[in-house]
This record gives C-alpha cells, structure tokens and sequence, in this order.
C-alpha cells in the first residue's frame, strides 16, 4: 500500500511569536522549528497502518525552506520511507491554495492508495490544504478522523462531529485529515534517527514539477496584517473581613461599577 | 522494568553539545581526514535540539576558535557584537562608582559577544557537515562500564515515554546503549553522567568543585539605548545586592538588533539561607544605574545555569580506561576572567588530538589517553588555568582577606600568599537560619514585561517537559526536607531555584508541612544538586528533548 503524508514545518507551539516589521507575517530568526503536531498523527496513522498492512511505503511530502528537510528527517526516523520537499523561493507568497496545488502536483507523479494530511497546520490555521488536494485529485475526502480501518479496497473513518461521531466510509484512493485522539505518535529512536539519514530525500523546484513559478505561487488571497490579541485587563479582588462582606461587596461593585445586575 | 535495550556501535561519542564537545568533534573530524581515517562520531544532547540548553554570557575569547576554524567569520560564526571598551563598576546601594583600572583579566577589547545557543548551534551545522552525527534529544542516562576492568564503553540513553508511576506507556521506547571505543564527557557544570562518573572511578579533584549560579536574560531595548552612544558595550559590576563577603556579580553586554545580555551570578559558597539569587539578580536590575540603562526594555529570554568556578585544583583526574572529561563539567574554567567557552573548546580540542592518536595505536586504556591533561597542562589552556588556581578559594574569603589574596595572586601569577588556598564545598557552607521567613521582595516589582518573576522566567525560557514522566529530580528522602532542613534552613531550596521547583506546603488542617515538587519547571541549572545542604536532592535527566529551549541562551 502506497500512503503520502502531507507534512508542513511549523514554529514549535512553545516559540514566542513576534510579528515582523511588516505587519504581515512573523519573525523566524530565533524560531524553533516542528512538525505541525496534526501532521505528525498523519505519519503515525501512516506507520501504523504500513505496519497492520505487513507493507507498503509511506512517502512524505511537504513545500517549505530547506530547514524543512529537518521535519521530514525526524518523520523518516519515525520509520517513514522516503521525503519530497518542494523548495522553491517562490513558494514563499503562496496561499493554502497554491501550496495545495503544489502538492498534488508532487502527489501526482507518485503512486498513492492513500493521502492522510493534518486537519490543518498549527501556523497559519487554515484548515484548508487536505481538502483542496482532494478536490484537485478528484478523490474522496473525509475530515477531523479519529479513527480508520481499511478493508477490500475501501477506508472506513470515524468523524468527530458535534457532539458525537459520525462513522464514513469510502472507496480508496482517498485522502483523510487527523484529528487529536487518533494516535499518540511514536518517539524517533535513536537507530531509526541513524537509518533516517540514509533515506531518499527528493529536493524539487516548482520548475522540476513542471510548473510555472509566476502561475503557480501568485496567491489568490493576501494577508493584509496579523494582530496579537488584545491584552487582558487585570482583574479586581474583593477585599473584605467575612464573607459577607465580600459578598455584599461583590454585589455593590457587579451593580455599579460593571452594571451587569 | 527489565527491558532489551538495543545497542548501537560508534568510534568516539561525545555526550552534550555544547562548545568543548562540539570543538573536540570538528577536531577529531579535521585530523581524521588530514589521515585518511574513516570514523563515525556522534554527538549525543539532552536538549531538544543544540544550544537549548546553553547559556552563558557570553563574552568568547576567540583564540581557540581561531585554531579550530581559522576562517570563522567566513564561515558565518554568528558574532552579535564587537567588544569596543570594558567599563567596570562597584554598585553601592544607589550609586554606580567607575572603577578606574579594568583587572587585566577582564579586558576584554576585540572579543566577541555571542549567543552561545546560536554559537552552539552554528558549530553543530559545521561537525555535521563533517560528517558527526548530531543527536538532540537523546540524555544520556547511564555510564556503561565494561564489567571487568571498569573501563568506560558508553551511555545508555535515557528511555522515552515512561510515565509518572514508571511503566511504560503506549508509545515506550527504551535507551540505547552507544558503545563507543572513547567516550567524551562535556556535560557542563554539575553534569550528571560527570558526578557519577567521579565518584565511581574515584577521579575527584583535589579540592571540591564550587560553583556560581547565573541568571541571565536577553532584554530588547527601545532604538535610542545606552549602548547606542557609550563607549564601552561590556560592562560588570561588583558590590550590591550581594556586597562584598559573597562572591558574584552582574554584566551587561551590548548584542545585536538593540538587544542585551544582562546576568547575575551568585556564588553557591553563600552562608545565609535566606538567600534568593534570583532576588539578587533582580535587586541588581532595580539599581537605578541598571535600571536607567535598561529602561524601556522587554525581556524576551531568561534562563539560568550553574557555573563551575573552582579551576585548577577542582578539575578532576581528566582520562580513564575508555573515557575523557572536557569543558565546564570538569571545572575547566578561567575563574578570574569569567570565561569558560574558549577554555571548554581548547579541552575538546586536545582530547580529539589524544583520541586520534589513540585511535592510530589501537590503544584506548589511560595510558594513551592520559595525553591529554599532559597535553593540556603544557599549552596556553594549562598555563592559564594554573594562573588562576587559587582565584575562586581568595574570592571565598571575607574582606579583608580576600582582597589581600586577590592583590597577591594578581601580582605573582596566581600564587598567591598561599598555594592550594583550600576550598569549601557548596553544601557544606549554609549557617542555620536566624528567625522566621526572610524577607522577600514585593511581588508589585515585577510589572511582567521587564521585571519578571520566577514562574515568567520560566515561561520566558521556553522550558517544557513532558508532565507524565517520573520526577527528574530524586529527593532521596523527602522527610529530611520538612524535618531537619526546615527546621535548620528554612528550606533553603524554595529560595535557590530559579525556576519554583520547590515548594513546602502547609496542610491547613493538620499544619503538617510536605515537599511539592514541580519537576516540570526546571531550567536545569542544577543549583539543587549542589547547594542542598543534606546531599538530599539528586538531579537526573528526565526525558530526551526536554527542559529549556534556550534560542539566545
């Protein structure tokens, strides 16, 4: 069985995030890289199914800067086979669409049985490239999984929705997005950090791809600023010598200062 | 558990990724391919990737640099600044006094200010280009010693994915053992593989290793800051908060992109247990010299780490059967210069000379490897730690002594009124405490942004541990800690840790006391190890990858 990890590097969730000097996009001079963490329950799911198949390849692709190929190294020591990094400094503009394009365009020079993205990447929070590559490949789609099995050619996910599951099923080929609570994936050993280095690590431009950089990287959509959230006031503490006190003094200051009773 | 652990064959490994280990792998690589060796070398660190855990300074001498990597800047060493001048200062309680004559141990024009992180991680790219395989988030957990001679053979790492109670959980994955002909220790102050080590092959120095803990922080400074017209950009400071009977104190050096170091040491030889070095480092920012000097400013890095200062007669014995110890985890330091870095790299450095040569003879007992103090002691790193090898012992000394000593050494090249001035172990200096709780300062100084508290300092250092894992830190029996050394110290240790990893809790109904534990916050600097008065505490690594993510550390 032949499964494609889709796989993006992101800032690790414990980076202090500055916003650069052009109110657009981030500082990454002091950043800690990792794999988006949806992604990695996208390379477990791929290993374990690999391993439950009794074979199969998992190939990982991702666009992004040459520091990239560090995610897709520790994806591979997890145990995944080979790595596709499309880096190409025009990729840089792109928008969810365009990397989505991209990808299937990776996607389609490979043989695949079966697609497992992140339901989205913890950076830019776009819940957007698993689907899009469906659509482009013209293949089933099925999000925020939590569980799968795979049967006669067909793939069976459990969807969290709501208030409950909803249980899916669909012919392979397909491409399914992870969901926190599908796996909890594996450490990199250290043999397979060791083994990691000796595997096929492809670099491709968007020219060896066959597309055309000012086609395929010219976004459809812009960011136009990024905003922390506003900071929180300090709250107040109620000062009192019994409960009472407090109490009457809650009540006094929830009626006249903050005018909610 | 009893568990297979998998085992994994290299030439020479060298455990910690910071500058002696990295130094001594380029080392090893250069002269492997001047000789057409074809080796495999690996570099184990306990960080989640190299440079998270180091922190220094920094300022570098950049004369063991220049022998490793001649071509350095070339090859993109990331320097933040220049040392133009050095201005010196004695603190009174509001005054700031120039000291007219810099000691000519701390002139420091023409050095580099770095980030050792970024420096770190810079030599890291460089070894791996080589050919090192470089291994962040692996701690070695064990020292492996063949059963018959005692010659060390390797580390066992430590196991991932245990949980708090100790069994394994879905996604264990055990150790591996790296055996290796030599194993290189360059752990860094109080490094735990190092201690045990030590005190099992007896190899301890001749006087205690003492230490100094450091709490330093990177602070971004509006456009118009002090550096932007002074003409010094290293500055150090002696006298308050701590005075003049302990020893440490403060630095600021100008780095890029209007951003500083600023840092805090306080020697561990400290008697009172009400005592706080981060409430020292914190004093020091609120002097009004300080303060004006960083006004404005935010802090966007904090860390802490112990440094080995004792020198010359604290290193300990530096080759056995299968093994060397390099860098700060083997006292290797300039005490009087405060700097650590080049004398870390230097040691790396002749230990990859002595395991290639041991390498070419086949031989990897002490005898071949025993080249390397000899090697060390007759190069500029030897002469320069022997000149400072009574230095930490006088600085221990209340006035007026100590600066009698220090004059003394300062004008005999070390010596001294008296040679092998002893020293005094850390943990055996504390008096007990006088009255109640110290006082503290008033938790309204700390505004968040400039002026943080512990808990913000450890968030600002970015350290994370995986909270279902078994406590890192060993307390071998926790009722000493609500018994004698309450009723002695006052619990000395929820003082010393930078990071609140201690904490006594009152239980309000039955006023009995109880150690909280709060292994998730430590910044590994390993204070506790050292200054715990009972030897009560036991510092470990916990899971690979763990600890702080020190970027400009």
């Amino acid at each position: 069985m032949n499964i494609i990890v889709l796989l993006k590097q992101v800032p690790s969730t414990e980076t202090m995030i500055q916003i650069a000097g052009d109110g657009r996009s981030v500082k990454t001079d002091d950043v800690s890289w990792i794999i988006s963490p949806y992604d990695e329950f996208a390379v477990e799911e791929a290993l374990r199914i690999k391993e439950k198949q009794k074979g199969g390849i998992v190939t990982i692709v991702s666009v992004g800067g040459a520091k990239a190929a560090e995610a897709i190294r520790t994806a591979l020591a997890m145990g995944a086979d080979k790595g596709i990094l499309v880096n190409d400094p025009a990729t840089a503009g792109c928008d969810g669409l365009g990397i989505a394009r991209i990808l299937s365009t990776v996607v389609q020079s490979l043989p695949f049985d079966l697609i497992i993205a992140g339901q989205r990447a913890v950076d830019d929070e776009n819940f957007l490239v698993g689907a899009a590559v469906a659509e482009f490949l013209k293949i089933p789609f099925m999000s925020l999984v939590i569980q799968e099995e795979i049967a006669d050619g067909k793939i069976t996910c459990h969807r969290t929705i709501e208030g409950g599951t909803a249980v899916v099923s669909s012919p392979l080929p397909a491409l399914f997005t992870t969901q926190r609570g599908l796996n909890e994936p594996r450490y990199t050993s250290l043999p397979g950090v060791m083994k990691a280095k000796k595997k096929p690590l492809d670099i491709k431009t968007l020219t060896d791809l066959g597309l055309d950089p000012a086609i395929a990287a010219t976004p459809l959509m812009q960011v136009i600023s990024l905003k922390f959230p506003e900071k929180r006031k300090a709250g107040k503490i109620i000062d009192g010598a019994t409960l009472a006190d407090k109490a009457a003094m809650l009540a006094k200051v929830l009626h006249e200062e903050a005018k909610v009773i | 558990m009893n568990t297979e652990h998998e085992s994994m064959e290299v030439d020479v490994l060298f455990v910690g990724g910071g500058p002696a280990g990295l130094a001594g792998a380029i080392r090893l690589m250069q002269k492997a391919a001047e000789t057409g060796m074809n080796l495999e070398v690996a570099v184990i660190e306990k960080g989640a990737e190299i440079g998270a855990h180091s922190l220094s300074g920094a300022i570098m001498n950049p004369i063991a640099l220049k022998e490793l990597i001649p071509d350095f800047a070339s090859q993109g060493c990331p320097i933040e600044t220049t040392v133009r001048d050095d201005e010196f200062y004695f603190l009174t309680a509001d005054r700031a006094l120039r000291v007219p004559m810099t000691p000519s141990y701390l002139e420091n024009q023409g050095y580099a200010v770095i980030s050792l992180s970024r420096f770190c991680r810079w030599l890291a790219e460089i070894a791996e280009g080589m050919g090192v395989s470089i291994l962040p988030g692996f701690a070695g957990k064990e020292v492996l010693y063949d059963p018959q001679t005692s010659a060390v053979i390797g580390v066992r790492t430590g196991d991932k994915g245990v949980g708090k109670d100790g069994t394994p959980r879905g996604n264990y994955e055990p150790g591996v053992d790296i055996l290796a002909k030599v194993t290189v220790f360059g752990e860094g102050a109080r490094g735990s593989l190092t201690k045990e080590l030590t005190r099992k092959l007896h190899i301890q120095g001749l006087m205690p290793e003492v230490f100094e803990t450091g709490i330093r922080e990177v602070i971004e400074l509006p456009e118009d800051h002090y550096f932007t017209t002074s003409f010094g950009n290293d500055l150090h400071f002696l006298g308050y908060p701590l005075g003049l009977d302990i020893p440490g104190g403060g630095f600021i050096y100008e780095m890029k992109d209007n951003q500083i170091a600023l840092g805090y040491l306080t020697a561990l030889s400290y008697s009172d247990p009400s005592l706080d070095p981060y409430e020292a480092f914190i004093r020091f920012k609120r002097h009004p010299f300080v303060s004006r000097i960083i006004a404005g400013g935010k802090v966007i890095e904090q860390g802490a780490r112990t440094v080995s200062v004792g020198g010359w007669h604290t290193m300990p014995q530096l080759a056995v059967d299968g093994g060397l110890l390099v860098g700060a985890g083997a006292a290797i330091h300039h005490a009087p210069a405060l700097k650590g870095i080049h004398t870390g790299m230097k040691s790396g450095m002749l230990a990859a000379e002595t395991i290639h040569t041991a390498l070419e003879l086949g031989d990897f007992s002490q005898k071949t490897l025993g080249r390397y103090p000899e090697m060390l002691k007759e190069s500029w790193l030897g002469r320069e730690l022997y000149e400072g090898r009574n230095f930490s012992a006088a600085l221990a000394k209340k006035m007026p002594a100590r600066f009698i000593h220090l004059a003394a050494q300062y004008l005999n090249a070390g010596k001294g009124i008296r040679d092998m001035l002893p020293l005094e172990a850390d943990c055996k200096t504390l008096k007990p405490a006088k009255g109640g709780i110290p006082d503290t300062l008033d938790s309204k100084c700390y505004d968040g942004v400039l002026v943080v508290d512990k808990l913000t300092g450890v968030y600002l250092s970015k350290t994370l541990h995986r909270e279902d894992q078994p406590s890192h830190i060993v307390v071998g029996d926790p009722e000493i800690c609500i018994t004698r050394c309450y009723d002695m110290y006052r619990s000395p240790c929820t003082r010393f840790c930078p990071g609140n990893v201690y904490e006594i809790h009152v239980d309000e109904v039955t006023s009995r006391r109880e150690l909280k534990l709060n292994p998730s916050n430590c910044l590994h600097c390993k204070t506790c190890d050292i200054k715990d008065p009972f030897g009560n505490v036991t510092w470990t690594c916990p899971e690979g990858g763990d600890g702080p993510g020190y970027r400009r550390g």
